[in-house]
C-alpha cells in the first residue's frame, strides 16, 4: 500500500502502480500469474479499473469493479478470496485506489447536496453523531469515552510509517475534546481525515503461496462476509443511510460460525472507525463486549496495544487514513503484518488471528477473518 | 398618513415542493403537512416513503397514506461546521433528527428551531420551510421538524 495522506500532485493510476507492484513483489507474482482481479475505487469515473490494470500489463486477464462505498476494498477483497476458495482462480488480485481529496472538493456546491434537499448528504460526522447521541442518551457513554478511542488510534498511528497521521507529540483526551466541534458530540479529531492513496492485496492458493515463498508465516482467510441491511421497524429509508446497528453484529456472526470460531479467539481487530463512536458500538456488535459493556472495555484500555484485544493499531480510519476505495485492503495488509509478526513497534505479541470490520454508506457491512497458519 | 388607492393585497404565492411524491401542502399557510407513505395489505407495516414492495413481507399490494404530523424525537445532533455541498455556514450551526412518527415510521430530517429547544423523546411536528422562490413567483418548500405545541 501506499501512504494514505493529501497527494496532491499523483494520480490514482500512480499511486494504484505502487500499491499494486509492491502486492504483487510480496507475493512473488507478476500479472502473468494472476488469473483475475477485482478493482475498488469510489470516484465517478467508469472503465478506471481497467485503465489501471494496464500498468500492470495487458495480459488478458478478468477485470471486475466493484464499489461498496467505504466497504469498497474488503468486497473486492471477498471476491478474490472466493474466486480462489471455490476453485475459480488459483492467483486474484483484488486492488484499491481513491482521491477523496477531489471528491470532497467536487462535491462541493454540487446539485442536490446539503441539508435543503430530501435526499441529499448531510456531513457524514451528522449520521454518526446521530448514534453517538442515541448512545449517551440510553447508556450515559461520556464524550470522554469517544474522545479516549479516537487519542488511542492517534497514538497508533504515530507508530505506523504509512499511517496519515504520526503526530510528533502524544494525543491527549483532552486535545482531542478541544478540538473543533462538527457534529454534537464528535469533534474533529474524532473524524477520519480526506484522505489519497492505494493498496492491494494478492490472494493465492496455498500451493502456490508456499511455492512462491517458502519459509515464510501465510495468511490464511479463515472466513469473508458481506450483508446489505436486514428490515426492522426503525428503519430510515431516506437521507444518507449507514445502517442499523444489527447489521454489523449479523455479518459477524456469519463470519465467526463460518469460520468456526468466536470472538474469544481473536488477538486483534481493525473495524470502520471514521468517527470513534463507532469503534465504541463495535466492541460490542463484534463480540468483545457485552451490550452495555463497551464504555468499561473502553475505561480499562484493553483495546489499545498492550491490552488484551488491540483494536486498530495501524491506527484506523482516524490516522491511518480513509481514502474509500483502498481503505479495506490496507486492513488486510496490516492484518497481514500482524500476522506474520512484522508489525514492527506495535506488533500484537503472538497474533494468531486478526478481524476486519467495515460498513459502507447506502448500506453494507463486510467481516473478514484471518488466521497465521500453523504455530 | 395619507395613502393613495392600494391595490388589492396580492395572493399568497404558490407552493410546490422540492421534489414531488414526499409531503403534502395545505391550502392554509399555518396548517401542519402530512408525510405520503405506504401501508403493506399483507403484514400491516407502515412505511416513509411511498413503496412498490413491501420491505418487511415482499408483498406488492401497499396502499398510499398520510402520515403525521406529529412525532417524537429518536435521536439528534447539531451540525456546527458548513454542510457538504451547501457552501454556506449557519452561525448557530442546524439540527438533524430521526423522527418516529405516530404511525410508525422513523424519518430523518433538518430541525426547525435552536439547540436548546431539542431533547430526545420530546414530540415534534410537522411544518414547511421555504427555501427560495421561483422565477415564476412560486415558493420552494421542504418538510422540517419542531417542537410541537404544547397544546397540539
Amino acid at each position: 500500500m501506499t501512504r494514505f495522506r493529501y497527494w496532491q500532485d499523483r494520480s490514482n493510476l500512480e499511486l494504484a502502480r505502487e500499491a499494486g507492484l509492491a502486492a504483487m513483489a510480496d507475493a512473488g507474482v507478476t500479472l502473468g500469474d494472476v488469473d483475475e482481479a477485482w478493482v475498488g475505487y469510489m470516484a465517478p469515473q467508469p472503465m478506471l479499473g481497467v485503465r489501471v490494470m494496464k500498468e500492470f500489463g495487458l495480459t488478458g486477464l478478468p477485470v471486475n469493479h466493484v464499489e461498496n462505498a467505504s466497504a469498497t476494498g474488503l468486497a473486492a477483497f471477498r471476491e478474490a478470496v472466493w474466486a480462489v476458495s471455490t476453485g475459480r482462480c488459483r492467483v486474484a488480485m483484488a486492488i484499491g485506489f481513491d482521491k477523496m481529496s477531489e471528491m470532497a472538493a467536487r462535491s462541493r456546491g454540487g446539485r442536490g447536496v446539503g441539508r435543503d434537499s430530501i435526499d441529499g448528504v448531510i456531513l457524514p460526522a451528522a449520521y454518526f453523531a446521530l448514534w453517538a447521541m442515541r448512545r449517551m442518551h440510553e447508556r450515559g457513554t461520556k464524550a470522554e469515552h469517544f474522545a479516549k478511542i479516537a487519542a488511542k488510534n492517534w497514538n497508533h498511528g504515530r507508530m505506523n510509517p504509512l499511517a496519515d497521521r504520526q503526530s510528533v507529540d502524544e494525543i491527549t483526551v483532552e486535545a482531542v475534546l478541544a478540538s473543533p466541534m462538527i457534529a454534537e458530540p464528535l469533534t474533529a479529531m474524532m473524524a477520519c481525515p480526506v484522505d489519497d492513496g492505494a493498496a492491494c492485496v494478492i490472494v493465492a492458493h496455498p500451493d502456490v503461496v508456499r511455492e512462491r515463498q517458502p519459509g515464510r508465516a501465510r495468511v490464511h482467510v479463515r472466513s469473508s462476509v458481506l450483508r446489505s441491511e436486514t428490515y426492522a421497524p426503525g428503519h430510515t429509508f431516506v437521507g444518507p443511510v449507514v445502517g442499523p446497528a444489527t447489521m454489523t453484529r449479523d455479518t459477524a456472526h456469519l463470519a465467526y460460525e463460518a469460520a468456526g470460531i468466536g470472538p474469544e479467539d481473536v488477538d486483534l481487530a481493525l473495524c470502520h472507525d471514521a468517527f470513534a463512536n463507532e469503534e465504541l458500538e463495535y466492541y460490542e456488535l463484534l463480540g468483545f463486549a457485552e451490550e452495555g459493556g463497551a464504555e468499561r472495555l473502553v475505561e480499562s484500555g484493553a483495546t489499545q496495544l498492550g491490552g488484551s484485544i488491540p483494536f486498530n493499531t495501524d491506527g484506523g480510519l482516524i490516522a491511518r487514513g480513509h481514502p474509500g476505495g483502498p481503505t479495506g485492503l490496507a486492513m488486510i495488509h496490516e492484518l497481514t503484518l500482524q500476522l506474520r509478526g512484522e508489525a514492527g513497534p506495535r506488533q500484537v505479541a503472538d497474533a494468531r488471528i486478526g478481524l476486519t470490520h467495515l460498513v459502507g454508506g447506502g448500506s453494507v457491512c463486510t467481516v473478514s477473518l484471518l488466521e497465521r497458519e500453523g504455530g | 398618513m395619507e395613502t393613495t388607492a392600494k391595490p388589492s393585497a396580492p395572493e399568497a404565492p404558490i407552493r410546490i415542493p422540492i421534489e414531488p411524491g414526499f409531503f403534502t401542502i395545505p391550502e392554509q399557510l399555518g396548517d401542519s403537512p402530512r408525510l405520503l407513505g405506504s401501508r403493506c395489505d399483507g403484514c400491516g407495516e407502515v412505511f416513509f416513503p411511498r413503496r412498490v414492495v413491501c420491505a418487511k413481507c415482499l408483498a406488492t399490494s401497499l396502499a398510499d397514506c398520510e402520515l403525521g404530523p406529529r412525532g417524537r424525537l429518536y435521536t439528534f445532533t447539531w451540525v456546527h461546521v458548513p454542510m457538504f455541498g451547501g457552501g454556506r455556514s449557519d452561525a448557530n450551526g442546524y439540527g438533524v433528527g430521526q423522527i418516529d412518527l405516530d404511525e410508525g415510521p422513523r424519518v430523518q430530517s433538518v430541525l426547525s428551531g435552536e439547540r436548546d429547544e431539542f431533547s430526545i423523546g420530546m414530540a415534534l411536528e410537522l411544518g414547511l420551510e421555504t427555501l427560495r422562490r421561483t422565477e415564476a413567483g412560486e415558493d420552494v418548500v421542504i418538510f422540517r421538524f419542531a417542537p410541537a405545541q404544547a397544546d397540539a
